[in-house]
């Protein structure tokens, strides 16, 4: 069994300055940026576990004998004692030796087009990652950090995986400081020369929304989760009350403690969510106890979905995910899920500010009307194209409301009657283009379209559309997509925008005016 | 049922090796065959009078389905293979799959991170090849299966020249 791969080569910056030589290990002198060294009290907080449990071990049976007003050393006990303490002792020296060593040898440098991360002393890694292909960029403060002031930075590039560049900890102005720093080369902002270490100043940042407290909580209330909990709630009591068995209850501690621990995660997670954009890219910030910033670059967002499920429509609150290349699929919870949420809850109006935020040129006149349509419209609202009648059999509530329309920049794809929603992928950033058809919608002359994407929560799929606008849009959704990839030149944001983006951006926001409420299919 | 293709009308589709179908029919037997032996098993030992709590007619009917249903698979092979298409064209690869459920998929060839050729041990006493492309998408999912080996190495050099020719960011 051969297999043979051939890597394609990455793409040449015609702007950019020769690659230079990647400095063997060890060699410390570097063209451009100093090798640096994380904050020393990092491997602490990170291992701070490892302090804790070697306390525990060793502190709890003297705390013990101490609460119990028992002798703290007994008499047949004192013999060992010095061996015991050069025990605990040199467990302890040999971890924070450890922590000592991790710290002196993790080392980094930004330089010329690179980030370089330098770690391990036994397994010695070094790693490198191209700046023009940062794919987002995030500040992480978890608790602990926090109250110390540091934080970690993200890098991440186009590879699913872990990411590809992690410093932790940095004090906090020094990571924002990074951050800029890294910004602005991977856009392009070129240094004075002879100059390279001048502080970047940050990119300055406009508010555009933020989630008060009171809406999370009752998104989290109406979520689909609680659905669910109602419902076992209920089956649980049916259950008991049928079978006459009370232990049946205690079955349910575990679930209440875990649906406990989801919701609080939910909650600590999306806790004053705010959004604003800058010229580095829209910029996100959550959390409550441990806090995020994450930055994404213009252009780096793969794909969007506008999601409302049923209990949130009388609210009118919708929800906002995206797929970015290094974030990976994401799961139902945690961080991963987090990460790739742009507005966990948010009124129409948000929805629209986010959504020219993320399509700052929408291609269309009047980009309000087609949006609106596709998040609440039925059948040819805002020049959607859906399912033709002779598939209502197939999709009998669905039907009117699966479709797509087509602006000069982005494909949205509408879908759902009762689970709203709205997919939303640029032109330039389709990667494959599949038609599916099984034997029961060739009987309907209907086929599914399949636009593929880097892995994400959003899996863009335009159900059971019509042979031959399918067909059709097949063709042009190509066409479109090699005219999109050749006006895109650069990975380098600034050569693709204009300084006064921003300035229009903000210009545009308050201009697309969201549908009335009462317009709203109920 | 006359079945319509889903495909763009107007396209030379490149075929795949008739050979292939030894292929498929090598991994259909090692699959069904195998299925079939397993749930046989039960009629042996009701014959032996081994197992006496299981109608005869229930042993019998079970691996005769499967059997049925292997054949019938069996049958298609020769079909599916034919229903293999790709074709070239200036800005995309266009493969197609299958009869009942039908799949075209086109890849830009300035999405294509890379391509793998994979060589099994029957196709290789066949002289063919696996071709597989990759985007930056886990959903792309594009192969083609049965390609003669130097037309599966032509095709990838064509595909890696055009790839790099066109390669667009992410």
């Amino acid at each position: 069994m051969t297999a043979e791969g051939i890597p394609v080569e990455p793409a040449k910056q015609p702007a950019q300055q020769p690659a230079q030589p990647i400095s063997p290990l060890g060699t410390h002198e570097a063209p451009d940026g100093e090798w640096l060294r994380v904050h020393p009290a990092s491997p602490f907080i990170r291992g701070w576990v490892v302090l804790a449990a070697i306390g525990f071990f060793f502190g709890r049976d003297l705390f013990e004998r101490m609460l119990q007003g028992r002798p703290v050393l007994e008499d047949g006990f004192t013999g060992r004692v010095p061996w015991l303490v050069a025990g605990g002792g040199t467990v302890l020296l040999i971890a924070v030796l450890g922590f000592i060593l991790t710290w002196y040898f993790t080392k980094y440098q930004v330089s010329e087009g690179y980030v370089r991360v330098n770690t391990g002393f036994v397994f010695r890694q070094q790693r490198q990652a191209r700046l023009d292909r940062v794919q987002a960029i995030d500040i992480v403060q978890p608790l602990l950090a926090r109250i110390f002031g540091l934080a970690e930075l993200k890098f991440e590039v186009a590879d699913a995986g872990e990411s590809a560049v992690r410093l932790a900890y940095l004090r906090t102005d020094v990571a924002r400081q990074l951050r800029a720093t890294i910004l602005a080369r991977a856009s392009g902002v070129v240094q004075a020369a002879g100059r390279p270490q001048e502080a970047v100043p940050e990119a300055p940042e406009y508010p555009v929304l933020s989630v008060p407290p009171s809406r999370l909580i009752g998104s989290l209330l109406l979520s689909e989760q609680s659905f669910f909990v109602v419902l076992g709630g209920v089956a649980s009591v049916v259950l008991s009350a049928v079978t006459e068995n009370r232990s049946f209850y205690f079955y349910l501690i575990p679930a209440v403690l875990g649906l406990g621990a989801s919701y609080w995660g939910s909650f600590n997670k999306g806790y004053n969510f705010t959004a604003a954009i800058s010229p580095d890219g829209i910029r996100l910030r959550y959390g409550l106890l441990d806090t995020q910033a994450q930055t994404l670059p213009p252009g780096r967002i793969q794909a969007l979905k506008v999601v409302q499920p049923p209990l949130w429509r009388m609210f009118g609150w919708y929800r906002i995910q995206v797929n970015v290349a290094g974030y990976g699929a994401g799961g139902n919870n945690g961080e991963a899920a987090s990460r790739t949420t742009l507005l966990p809850v948010g009124k129409l109006v948000d929805v629209m500010s986010m959504l020219s935020l993320v399509l700052p040129d929408p291609g269309t006149p009047e980009p309000g009307r087609i949006f609106a349509a596709g998040l609440n419209g039925l059948d040819s609202d805002g020049g959607f194209v859906t399912t033709p009648r002779r598939g209502r059999l197939l999709a009998p509530l669905g039907w009117r409301s699966n479709g797509f329309a087509a602006t000069d920049t982005a494909l949205l794809l509408r879908s759902g009657r009762w689970w709203r929603q709205l997919v939303m992928v640029p032109h330039q950033r389709t990667q494959s283009i599949a038609m599916h058809q099984g034997p029961l919608a060739r009987r309907f002359r209907l086929v599914d379209l399949v636009l593929h994407t880097t892995a994400g929560p959003v899996q863009p799929r335009l159900i059971q559309a019509g042979l031959d606008e399918a067909r059709a849009l097949f063709d042009e959704q190509s066409a479109r997509a090699r005219l999109a990839r050749k006006r895109q030149t650069s990975e380098q944001w600034l050569a693709q925008l204009d300084p006064h983006q921003v300035e229009r951006l903000k210009e545009t926001i308050p201009s697309i005016t969201p549908v009335q409420e009462g317009q709203q299919d109920g | 049922m006359r079945t319509e293709a889903i495909d763009p009308p107007g396209i030379m589709w490149q075929r795949v090796s008739p050979k292939y179908v030894t292929v498929r029919v090598v991994q259909w037997a090692i699959g069904n065959l195998v299925a079939v032996l397993v749930l046989s098993l039960p009629l042996l030992l009701v014959l032996t009078g081994w197992w006496r709590w299981l109608p005869l007619w229930l042993a019998i009917t079970v691996p005769a389905a499967i059997l049925a249903l292997a054949i019938w698979r069996l049958l298609l092979i020769p079909r599916q293979v034919r229903a293999i298409g790709y074709a070239e064209r200036d800005d995309d690869l266009l493969i197609r799959t299958g009869i009942f459920f039908q799949r075209t998929v086109a890849v830009p060839y300035g999405r294509m991170q890379y391509v793998d050729i994979a060589v099994g041990p029957v196709e290789r006493g066949l002289g063919l090849c696996t071709l597989k492309l990759h985007t930056a998408s886990p959903g792309t999912n594009a192969l083609i299966p049965g390609l003669p080996a130097a037309e599966g190495a032509r095709l990838r050099e064509q595909l890696s020249a055009r790839g790099e020719a066109r390669l667009a960011g992410l």
